[in-house]
């Protein structure tokens, strides 16, 4: 799977670290991973692998379990122990800053826009990880923060209009609707040419229009080699959209496999589906 | 002169998406800078004082506007560029603009442990801190009093080396407005590039989101830091400026009242907007000669240090009706008539 | 370092850990029940002290002057949250404190307006002035200033935890949303602590003047070295604001005692700002999990 950047975007950081993806060795893998939230543990002993260009579904029962899990990833949490790779390297004491210089982005359930800036300064924001310009060469406004700042508002413009927002681009997220919000967010989040996207329940919320563009956004991410690690509750969706669904009940990974599998797996069905 | 200006104006107002009241605001800049040609020495004095004291506004308006951190420290560094660039001078003997350079590093070097042990923290405990901060080193100034003179002051300090065919007062006029402008123009710059995109992300105060920024790559604490050096900068070279132009500094001048009227200031003409820096700092001043100069001759009597209720009052005002400063007034009032 | 100039660093570190720990608990009774910092309650203070020492320049009892300064103080209390306070109240942290800080500065110059910049002072309450103690001198009024801390201590306790309306506060301080829903006025008690917190003010206020004397400007620093108190021992507890209060006492009256150098101002200060960043959360952190 060739990952082919669109639009004018060019950056050879994106596709060096693409092309570094070998598509049998897993791109994240957790070991025997556990992570604490307050008193709570919320993920005990878990161990599972995600290849290159999939998108893996995490379900199951209410519970700070898969948040927690995806905040872990990103490094917004510190696991208690186990261990986290990425591309066979441990990541667990990397800060969350970094581990999106490497390529792993987090979207939030509450979306979370800026407020205080507008839609496009917002996408803009994503870049932040692939630019260089610091608090000098923006102050004194020198040649080289001129260009660079062309080069984020043209790509920006662009991931707008990939979503379809590029005319809302210079209001704020307060006028957007629901589903226009995530949609914003995502752009955001590709701004940063992830390589790994943690979404945490992408569809809440959205009507069924929207639902199939997700869906096919999504689609058209991992034909971009984006690979995609997702939280979800809808099951249709999941059923549509994994490649293979990792269940987890309070915290213990209780099944793994394609969906069709998952579905009639008794374990699965007893614990959740049957709900 | 005036064809440069038809020129340079508008240009100034496409390049900052300046609209009506701010190319105004250009305007009567220009004007402003002529003042020492018409004026008395006093209003030049106090004009200065306006300018040195934006620049120390503008650096909170990168801290507190953009990113959202509360700083009622700002006369720390203030008080370190004149104090260090003072001593530089006087106990030294270096030419007083290597002092004052001096004096301006300093405050910088030091605003860099001190951000990272302050920025860790969160929420509104932050200004008591800061206020904290602000007191050790009053009293750090008054005991080292072999150094700075204590309480009683840094007398004697030497001028700039002016040139000598303008007053003193106009060349520190001048000085510091030039200074102002820079520091205007740099904050300005900041808040519309990634730096300020970056700080925006991070800023709890104004919905931002921490957690978002550092997914996306934004080291928040650094350019926290970032934003807290050169607000520290800013007011130490304004502290250093001050130094030489009154050739006398005492603790009082850099103590907890101080940073409190700065971040007043700074309220009263809107948080977020670099020009509203300069506004603040012209109202405050105002107040504080009204009070000292005017509001004697008609109450017939002296009326010092009355003008504290004043800060108080425009203050509470400020916060209740026009939370986003003066500078939205002229937008409010077109809002109230279209309604 | 002789034992009569440690023991007397320990008594002046006693007494003004109990001024400190008043001024705590104004703080902590706000900002527990409204998470509104009042940056205004040195003022409460101050204005305890110059009340009662006004109305007893013109001739009323010190009882009775003392009163009537606590009721004004309150009636400001009621001022700062019903006209100042309140109509911000879905504003931030921030502009809530700024909010008080501007309630503060008005305070003080309508006090310079009206009192004037000199110092004032009382005379102790029982008359007397100094008591002697193995070489120690103790203020007269000192032992005043202890057993009025103490019972501000013994009393809101009791208050909290064994009236209605003090259970009601707690609940606020504790669990917002859960009070709200029990059908207790968040609003009414807001009101009730501010009241609260401007009478315990004024009281210290009153009590600590012949100790301290009072002027216009002396709500600064207290209110500086009250926050210090609440937040180096832990805003979220009453206990903590106490331990804060007499460990910012016990460091100012001993680093002036024993390094009488003129830094100890800023050494006690600087150490005690030092343990606050060790410990963020305070030394007594709030119960329960972490926020």
């Amino acid at each position: 799977m060739k990952p082919e950047p669109r639009g004018k975007v060019e950056n050879a950081a994106y596709r060096q670290r693409a092309a570094g993806a070998k598509p049998d060795k897993a791109l994240l893998e957790y070991r025997a991973l556990r992570a604490e939230y307050g008193e709570l543990v919320a993920v005990k002993d878990l161990s599972f692998a995600v290849s290159p260009g999939e998108i893996v579904c995490i379900i199951g029962p209410n519970g700070a379990g898969k948040t927690t899990l995806l905040r872990v990833t990103s490094g917004l949490l510190k696991p208690t122990c186990g261990q986290i790779l990425f591309r066979g390297r441990s990541i667990d004491r990397m800060p969350a800053h970094r581990r999106a210089a490497l390529g792993i982005v987090q979207l939030f359930q509450d979306i979370q826009l800026f407020a205080n800036m507008s839609v496009l300064d917002n996408v803009m924001t994503g870049a932040h990880v692939w630019t260089r310009v610091g608090f000098a060469a923006s102050a004194l406004r020198l040649s080289s923060a001129v260009a660079e700042e062309k080069r984020i508002r043209e790509a920006a413009l662009n991931e707008l209009e990939t979503v379809g927002l590029a005319e809302r681009a210079l209001e704020f997220p307060g006028a957007l609707s629901w589903g226009e919000q995530k949609l914003v967010a995502l752009a955001r989040a590709l701004m940063a040419h992830p390589s790994l996207l943690l979404l945490d329940e992408p569809y809440g919320g959205l009507v069924q229009e929207d639902i199939s563009r997700l869906t096919a956004l999504l689609r058209d991410l991992q034909q971009r080699g984006v690979t995609i690690l997702m939280v979800e509750h809808l099951t249709d969706v999941v059923m549509d959209v994994a490649d293979r669904v990792v269940v987890l009940h309070y915290g213990e990974k209780i099944a793994e496999g394609p969906p069709q599998r998952i579905r009639h797996d008794e374990r699965v069905v007893a614990t959740y589906l049957g709900e | 002169m005036m064809r440069e200006l038809g020129v340079i104006i508008p240009a100034i107002a496409d390049r900052y998406g300046v609209r009506g009241g701010r190319v105004a605001s250009v305007i009567a800049l220009a004007v402003l800078l002529t003042l020492p040609l018409w004026g008395n020495t006093y209003l030049v004095t106090v004009f200065s004082t306006i300018a040195l004291y934006s620049i120390v506004a503008l650096g909170l308006v990168l801290l507190t506007g953009l990113a959202g951190q509360v700083s009622l420290g700002q006369g720390v560094f203030y008080g370190i560029g004149a104090y260090v660039s003072a001593i530089c001078t006087v106990r030294l003997g270096l030419p007083p603009a290597l002092a004052a350079v001096i004096g301006v590093v300093v405050a910088g070097l030091v605003a860099v442990p001190v951000g990272r042990a302050i920025l860790r923290l969160r929420g509104i405990i932050v200004a008591g801190v800061t206020l904290t901060v602000n007191l050790v080193f009053f009293y750090l100034v008054v005991s080292v009093s072999s150094l700075t003179g204590g309480a009683t002051g840094f007398v004697l300090i030497p001028r700039f080396s002016a040139p000598h065919f303008m007053r003193y007062s106009t060349f520190v006029f001048y000085l510091a407005w030039l200074l102002a402008i820079v520091c205007l123009v740099l904050t300005l710059h900041l808040a519309r590039s990634r730096i300020g995109r970056a700080l925006k992300a991070g800023n709890l105060l104004a919905g931002g989101s921490e957690d978002t920024a550092q997914v996306l790559g934004i080291d928040v604490m650094h350019y926290k830091v970032g934003a807290y050096v050169v607000a520290a900068v800013f007011a130490g070279t304004a502290g250093a400026v001050y130094a030489h132009y009154m050739t006398v500094i005492e603790p009082n001048s850099c103590g907890a009242q101080f940073s409190v009227l700065i971040a007043i200031m700074v309220i009263v003409g809107g948080v977020t907007n670099p020009w509203g820096a300069l506004l603040g700092a012209g109202l405050i001043v105002g107040i504080t000669e009204f009070f000292r100069e005017v509001a004697p001759i008609l109450v017939g009597g002296p009326t010092g240090a009355y003008e504290l209720a004043a800060y108080g009052i425009v203050l509470v005002l400020c916060l209740l009706f026009l939370p986003e400063g003066l500078f939205s007034l002229p937008a409010r009032l077109r809002r109230r008539r279209e309604a | 370092m002789d034992t009569a100039t440690v023991l007397q660093s320990l008594i002046s570190g006693l007494t003004l850990g109990c001024i400190y720990a008043a001024l705590g608990l104004g703080l902590f009774v706000v900002y527990g029940v409204t998470r509104v910092l009042n940056l205004a309650q040195g003022e409460f203070v101050m204005l305890g002290g110059m009340l009662t020492v006004s109305f007893v320049t013109v001739g009323i009892p010190l009882a009775l002057a003392i009163v009537l300064a606590v009721l004004m103080t309150m009636l400001s209390g009621l001022f700062l949250y019903r006209f100042i306070i309140y109509p911000a109240r879905h504003a931030s942290g921030s502009t809530l404190a700024f909010l008080t800080v501007g309630f503060a500065f008005a305070i003080e110059g309508i006090t310079l307006l009206v009192f004037g910049w000199e110092y004032r002072s009382l005379t102790a309450f029982l008359g007397s002035s100094s008591i002697h103690l193995w070489g120690a001198t103790i203020f007269g009024q000192a032992p005043w200033v202890v057993g009025m801390t103490v019972l501000m201590v013994v009393g809101l306790f009791f208050f909290f935890d064994h009236t209605l309306v003090g259970k009601a506060l707690r609940a606020c301080a504790d669990e917002p949303l859960g009070a709200r829903s029990v059908g207790i006025d968040i609003n009414r008690m807001a009101l009730l602590a501010f009241i609260l917190a401007s009478a315990l003010g004024a009281v210290a206020g009153a009590t600590i003047t012949p100790l301290t004397m009072t002027a216009y400007n002396v709500g600064i620093p207290l209110t500086i070295k009250g926050l210090l108190a609440a937040f180096v021992g832990g805003i979220h507890r009453a206990e903590g604001v106490i331990l804060g209060g007499l460990l910012v006492g016990f460091a100012e009256a001993l680093s002036a005692g024993l390094m009488p150098t003129g830094y100890h101002d800023a050494i006690a200060l600087g150490l005690l700002l030092a343990v606050f960043l060790a410990r963020p959360r305070g030394l007594l952190p709030a119960h329960g999990v972490a926020e």
